[in-house]
């Protein structure tokens, strides 16, 4: 399953929060253990679960009050139907995304 | 010729100005009763379902859909280290702007109750912190907290 350089962007859930990543960035996308694993060119993301791909994305700037109380990179926020969602800057991740927050627990012989 | 003492137009509007300035509502927010200038007040609203965001600090209850747009929702009664209460849940979304009028930035409170609109005289504010708090004043026997809702919305 993967969705290597389509246009648009992946939507996904992870520890809670809505999540997308554009496409362009997405080199592959795997079912690891309960979740997924979504392969970049800067590294590996992980995902609870994979909501969809959306054409397109009004993506807007980060809010300074949004910044004032959450330090993470983004490429900004945007909403799909009535889901708010944060736009992942795929260089920078936040820690909630980045596979390496999961190394220890997961069971790597799961795929 | 206007008699001495009587209010010139300018000094009329200059009045009803400060009047507008001075128009506030009043939202319940755990302990405390917070005064928000109505000129920023959008919209009172059932509470917003909120999406989190990981890692953010317990003031940012996470993003919100309102009106199309991506809205960040801050649980006013941290902002203003209020104790929650017995039963923290928050019903309603006060729906405002926040940030300077050139730069201004739509935002949600999470809040017990809006209570209603009072006038608050400049005079009657005893200065808080010179940010988000900008003071305090008695309003109908209980003293609120007079929130500067510009402040919040600066870069830091």
């Amino acid at each position: 399953m993967s969705v290597p350089h389509a246009r648009g962007f992946l939507l996904l859930r992870r520890a809670g929060g809505v999540w997308g990543i554009a496409n362009s960035a997405v080199d592959g996308l795997a079912r690891s253990g309960e979740g997924y694993r979504i392969a970049t060119g800067d590294g590996a993301l992980m995902a609870d679960e994979i909501l969809g791909v959306v054409e397109d994305l009004a993506v807007r700037p980060p809010a300074p009050v949004v910044r004032r109380f959450w330090s993470e990179p983004s490429a900004g926020l945007a909403v799909h139907g009535a889901l708010p969602l944060v736009v992942v800057d795929p260089s920078r991740p936040p820690a909630a995304l980045r596979l390496e927050a999961e190394e220890g627990e997961m069971d790597e012989g799961r795929d | 010729m206007a008699e001495p003492g009587t209010p010139t137009s300018a000094n009329g509007t200059d009045a009803r100005r400060a009047r507008r300035e001075g128009t506030h509502l009043l939202v319940r927010a755990g302990e405390y009763a917070c005064a928000l200038p109505l000129a920023s007040v959008r919209r009172v609203v059932r509470a917003l379902t909120v999406h989190p965001l990981p890692g953010a600090a317990g003031e940012l209850e996470g993003l919100a859909e309102f009106g199309g747009e991506p809205l960040p929702v801050l649980n006013l009664a941290r902002l203003v280290n209020a104790s929650p209460g017995a039963n923290p849940s928050y019903p309603v979304t006060v729906v405002v702007w926040v940030g300077p009028p050139e730069s201004r930035e739509t935002i949600g409170f999470t809040a017990d109750a809006a209570l209603e609109v009072v006038h608050v005289p400049p005079e009657s504010v005893v200065a808080g912190d010179g940010g988000f708090l900008q003071g305090e004043a008695p309003v109908g026997g209980e003293v609120v907290r007079i929130l500067n809702l510009e402040s919040l919305g600066r870069d830091l």
